[in-house]
């Protein structure tokens, strides 16, 4: 999928074309499986909550406030690709 | 590496099934990657060799995510692409190589890395004097990218300058 395809779709707010560029990006091409990939990293983040585990939320607010909004992003895109991983269902070739 | 006019987005297949060695190909890359097919009409002549190849010296460059452990893992997490390349020494042991790429199948590279990464063949070949020697470094990227013109550019001039560098005679070249 181009960035052309992207810039377009960000251009007209088709966001049907935007989730489906980020569902095949997390499904190697098959939307369907990205979308379960996307759905995946969500259930790993909540379920490491659910105890109300001891977080540092001073490390979380001071990186919201510090770092770009494009490095959140991408730390964003890394996070889903982490807990993806961390659910040991790892359906993807390669590695991170 | 010489560009033209902006790279046109294709929707099917340019030719015809009796040219193509895979009919629907395109149509199927299409599908997945949306936009990602471009169309150029730069003509580049193809180089001649101007000393046999046992004189020359050999690089070589694969989309395989290769690369010295340590390095900064190629991005393969982000959306558009890694737009970087690795050095990997030639003369590299390969219990020194690992693999950053998702978007396609390593198992056997990683149980042998010359299978996308030839490394040690290729030094084979320069101790048996097939190619003259190789580059100091070979190089590596990993071949998600979703900007054809940002790849052609930046990454593959990039990676002609490299080898322009390395006084490489020849390169070969490889998909993973």
């Amino acid at each position: 999928m181009s960035r052309e395809y992207l810039k377009e779709a960000i251009a007209e707010d088709d966001r049907e074309k935007l989730i489906r560029y980020v569902r095949l990006h997390f499904g190697d091409g098959n939307e369907k499986t990205g979308q379960l990939e996307i759905e995946k990293a969500w259930i790993e983040a909540l379920k490491r909550l659910v105890d109300f585990p001891e977080t540092k939320r001073e490390f979380i607010f001071q990186s919201l406030e510090e770092q770009s909004e494009e490095t959140l992003a991408h730390l964003f895109f890394h996070l889903h690709f982490y807990f993806v991983k961390k659910s040991g269902e790892w359906i993807h070739d390669g590695n991170l | 590496m010489a560009t033209s006019e902006p790279a046109e987005t294709q929707s099917t297949a340019p030719n015809s099934s009796d040219q193509q060695l895979r009919p629907g190909l395109w149509d199927v890359v299409n599908e997945r990657y949306p936009g990602s097919m471009i169309h150029n009409d730069d003509f580049v002549p193809m180089a001649t060799l101007k000393k046999p190849l046992s004189q020359c010296r050999l690089g070589f460059v694969s989309t395989s995510g290769v690369q010295l452990k340590g390095s900064l893992p190629f991005d393969v997490v982000h959306p558009i692409g890694d737009y970087s390349f690795r050095r990997v020494p030639s003369s590299t042991h390969v219990d020194q190589l690992e693999i950053h790429q998702i978007k396609y199948p390593t198992d056997g590279a990683n149980r042998d890395v010359n299978v996308v990464y030839p490394i040690q063949r290729l030094r084979e070949l320069a101790e048996a004097g097939v190619v003259g020697s190789l580059t100091e470094n070979f190089l590596s990227f990993i071949g998600y990218n979703m900007d054809a013109r940002q790849l052609e550019k930046t990454l593959a001039e990039d990676i002609a300058d490299a080898f322009e560098e390395e006084q490489a005679d020849i390169v070969l070249a490889a998909p993973a």
